[in-house]
């Protein structure tokens, strides 16, 4: 088992952030790599990606399980891979951003070394599911200090990968893990801060 | 072909077209020689096929195997390299080839820093058929390469091939029971490699010799900047004009230019003119687009050939959806040689022995004259639960569900022949033939499993014939098979014994060299052995190199 967090920050309420996360079809437009996905109902959808592993790219199709709807706090979600053997779970989680507190980004080659081989396989499959997206660094409010009306937006992934080549796997992936969460926390932010200002 | 522009953007005294093994040791031996050198390189990485691929290197009676007391002469060797070309060399080539290949190598490593292993107990394709062909040791791979030494070029380089699993060497391969074993390596150990980026294979040969060139010798290197012609002076070649940045870029080469740009993988229509095939598909990474058969046929080169049908081209598969940089990745087959595999024509007949490509390749080009068709093409191949069980198809694990726009399911031979549009009644009576012998590992329609480097590549060695075994446990399952060629092409540049480039005419372009897979493979004639290409890649860089410097 891995996992991967990344933690961003946004000038909106938690609950603009909530209304845009809360259905899964609008989390398709920031995953890199994004093929095509099929809501079955609010909590069950089929997704295939193209991800990068190593120096190839691969298609990965999964089901995803919404596991619980804690607004505007929290989604909960589960995964299984369908064509390719890996099992994890994963959520968003925003929080009214009003006191600095700790690192804005947890990389996870930089944790604990028991923390890290887990976190470094997560890393991997990130990308996998995100795709190539590269880097989405967002210059405004990356470093925006705490207030009224800001919200952290937290994503967080663990995979747990099976069949024999698991390792080579994981160590594979990892390079391209937390770049491409950054991408799709930071996509999201500021796709709805444009609305926000396009609006106001 | 271009004319002297009014100015040169850069002027330098050798330029080294491509960054592949060619390239390279030619630059590497004209930096020695006191030459400056620059290299131009069309793809956004350095490294070509070699940083790609296998990176085994064909050296009969070298320094390492003797380091290893392995015994092996010469004249063995040379008995070995004429029984492969089949008559087609030109042996003032071959000869000069042999001649300076152990000098070649021996040069790396003293002087690039080369960390050269033999391979121990890998055979030469023909061992035992033939005189002169050797039990193992004329193969020679590198020790793991630490990426991080190969500073700014760490990310300009592959540091793996899609072909093989990285960080692994050949002895580890082959202790761990080799490609028929695959699901038993030791992934942990290999994950900390990766981890680690400690290269093997081509990629960790390949970053070997860019480190010499790039980082020791501090030879620069243009990536993305393809060269589109050779610039020339009353018949003499003097510089290049390449493009760069949307715009042209002329570089001036004071003593010659060397192309060392591959072949044509990538043209499809030169490929189908040049290979007598009706299909082509490539391995290699996508920047082999025949650039040495334009721009050399352009200033009047000669172009020479050799028969394609026993080089080195595979049949293979796209597993949907799979890519590698930004198209669709060809991977070689290897699975017909496993036990309880084989491969079909259209009227569901075998044909050769799977395990070894030399001998299927060949087949695979056979023409019958009265029906005007190659009866083999498109090979098929056909496995069953047995094989399922034990053995990977690509990167799909036993019990991991196959994509099913590869590969067909049914649980009768008959209903499987039918879903993959081949002769039903042929394929019953092929498994009929073939299983009852093969339960006592034995193959007496081709031999399957006597070929000693079919064996100790894909060979399960728990079986009595580790290449044998029967098809009798349902479902069973087939895929279409499509050419893979790993970039090793009949066609090429005429060179002379000095690497250079012989005009239609029959004189030699002053200027110009070729080497590697940009030059005619008239040194080998008309026969291929692993390692072979690589080893003919360094060893006319190496005389190029010599020549473009003035020390011939
Ligand atoms: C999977 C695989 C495994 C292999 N394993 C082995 C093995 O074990 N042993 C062996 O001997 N051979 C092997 N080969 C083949 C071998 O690697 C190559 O034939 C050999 O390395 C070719 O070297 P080269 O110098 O001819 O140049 P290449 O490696 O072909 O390099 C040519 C370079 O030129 C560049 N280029 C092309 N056009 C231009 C242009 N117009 N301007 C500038 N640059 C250009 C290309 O991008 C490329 O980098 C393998 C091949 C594959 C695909």
């Amino acid at each position: 088992m891995a996992e991967a967090e990344y933690t961003t920050t946004a000038k909106l309420p938690i609950e603009t952030i909530w209304e845009f996360v809360k259905d899964v079809d609008h989390w398709a437009d920031f995953v890199s790599g994004y093929q095509s996905h099929e809501k079955e109902n609010d909590n069950d959808s089929i997704w295939t990606l193209k991800g990068d592993v190593g120096v190839l790219a691969r298609v990965l199709t999964f089901r995803v399980h919404v596991t619980e709807w804690a607004g505007p706090e929290r989604v909960s979600f589960e995964l299984v891979g369908l064509n390719e053997p890996m099992r994890g779970d994963g959520e968003f989680v925003m929080k009214p951003y009003r006191e600095r507190a700790g690192e804005r980004a947890t990389d996870s080659s930089r944790s604990t070394p028991q923390k890290s081989r887990l976190l470094r396989f997560l890393e991997a499959m990130i990308r996998v599911f995100l795709g190539r997206g590269g880097r989405a660094r967002r210059a405004d409010t990356a470093d925006a200090e705490p207030g009224p009306g800001m919200t952290q937006l937290t994503f967080r992934l663990r995979i747990d990968p099976g069949g024999p080549m698991a390792p080579m796997v994981n160590a594979l992936m990892k390079p391209v893990m937390l770049p491409a969460a950054e991408y799709l926390a930071n996509k999201i932010v500021s796709h709805l801060e444009a609305a926000q200002g396009a609006k106001g | 072909m271009a004319g002297k522009p009014t100015s040169w953007d850069l002027e330098t005294d050798v330029v080294a077209v491509g960054s592949g093994l060619g390239a390279i040791s030619a630059a590497i031996v004209a930096r020695d020689l006191g030459r400056d050198v620059v290299v131009l390189e069309k793809a956004p990485k350095l490294g070509g096929v070699c940083g790609y691929g296998g990176g085994e290197v064909f050296v009969p009676n070298n320094h390492k195997m003797r380091e290893l007391g392995i015994e092996d002469s010469d004249e063995a060797g040379r008995k070995y390299f004429e029984f492969l070309s089949a008559g087609f060399a030109d042996p003032e080539l071959m000869d000069t080839l042999l001649s300076n290949c152990k000098d070649a190598i021996e040069y790396m490593e003293q002087k690039a820093g080369v960390r050269w292993l033999a391979v121990e107990g890998l055979p030469d394709y023909y061992f035992p058929k033939v005189e002169g062909a050797h039990s193992g040791g004329r193969y020679l791979s590198v020790e793991l390469f630490d990426g991080s030494t190969l500073g700014a070029m760490q990310d300009k380089t592959w540091p793996m091939t899609p072909h093989i699993p990285p960080g692994v060497l050949h002895r580890e391969m082959y202790a761990w029971g080799g490609l028929a074993r695959v699901t038993e390596w030791d992934y942990e150990l290999i994950g900390k490699r990766i981890s680690e980026d400690q290269r093997s294979f081509g990629p960790g040969m390949m970053a070997y010799f860019i480190k010499a060139a790039m980082i020791d010798r501090e030879i620069p290197a243009y990536l993305e900047t393809p060269v589109r012609e050779l610039v020339t002076e009353d018949g003499s070649v003097i510089g290049v004009r390449a493009e760069r940045e949307g715009r042209d870029f002329f570089v001036r080469a004071r003593r010659g230019v060397v192309l060392a740009i591959g072949g044509y993988d990538h043209n499809k229509e030169l490929a189908l003119q040049y290979e007598a095939m009706l299909d082509w598909n490539s391995a290699c990474p996508p920047y082999l687009d025949g650039d040495n058969i334009v721009m050399g046929g352009e200033i009047g080169a000669a172009i020479a050939a050799v028969p394609p049908t026993n080089l080195a081209m595979f049949y293979g598969y796209n597993i949907p959806g799979e890519e590698a940089e930004g198209k669709p990745l060809f991977r070689a087959s290897w699975e017909c040689g496993v036990p309880h595999a084989i491969r079909v024509n259209r009227k569901g007949e075998r044909f050769c022995d799977e395990a070894t490509y030399k001998d299927y390749q060949a087949r695979l080009r056979s023409w019958d004259g009265q029906t005007q068709q190659m009866p083999n093409i498109p090979p098929t191949l056909i496995f069953d639960q047995n094989y399922r069980d034990r053995y990977p198809l690509g990167s799909y694990m036993p019990g991991q569900e196959l994509p099913k726009e590869l590969v067909e399911t049914a649980d009768t031979p008959r209903a499987l022949a039918e879903k993959l549009g081949i002769d039903a009644d042929g394929l019953e009576r092929t498994l009929a033939r073939f299983n009852p012998p093969a339960k006592n590992g034995e193959d007496p329609d081709f031999g399957r499993g006597s070929f000693a480097w079919s064996v100790r590549l894909v060979g399960d060695m728990s079986y009595k014939n580790p290449c044998v075994g029967p098809l009798d446990k349902p479902p069973y399952y087939g895929v279409r098979l499509v050419p893979v060629s790993v970039g090793i092409n009949s066609h090429g540049l005429k060179t002379d014994v000095n690497g250079q480039v012989v005009h239609q005419r029959g004189h030699a372009i002053p200027g110009f060299y070729a080497v590697g897979n940009s030059a005619a493979l008239r040194d080998l004639g008309g026969g291929y052995q692993s390692g072979s290409s690589n080893m003919r890649a360094i060893t006319w860089g190496y005389i190029a190199g010599r020549q473009l410097a003035g020390k011939g």
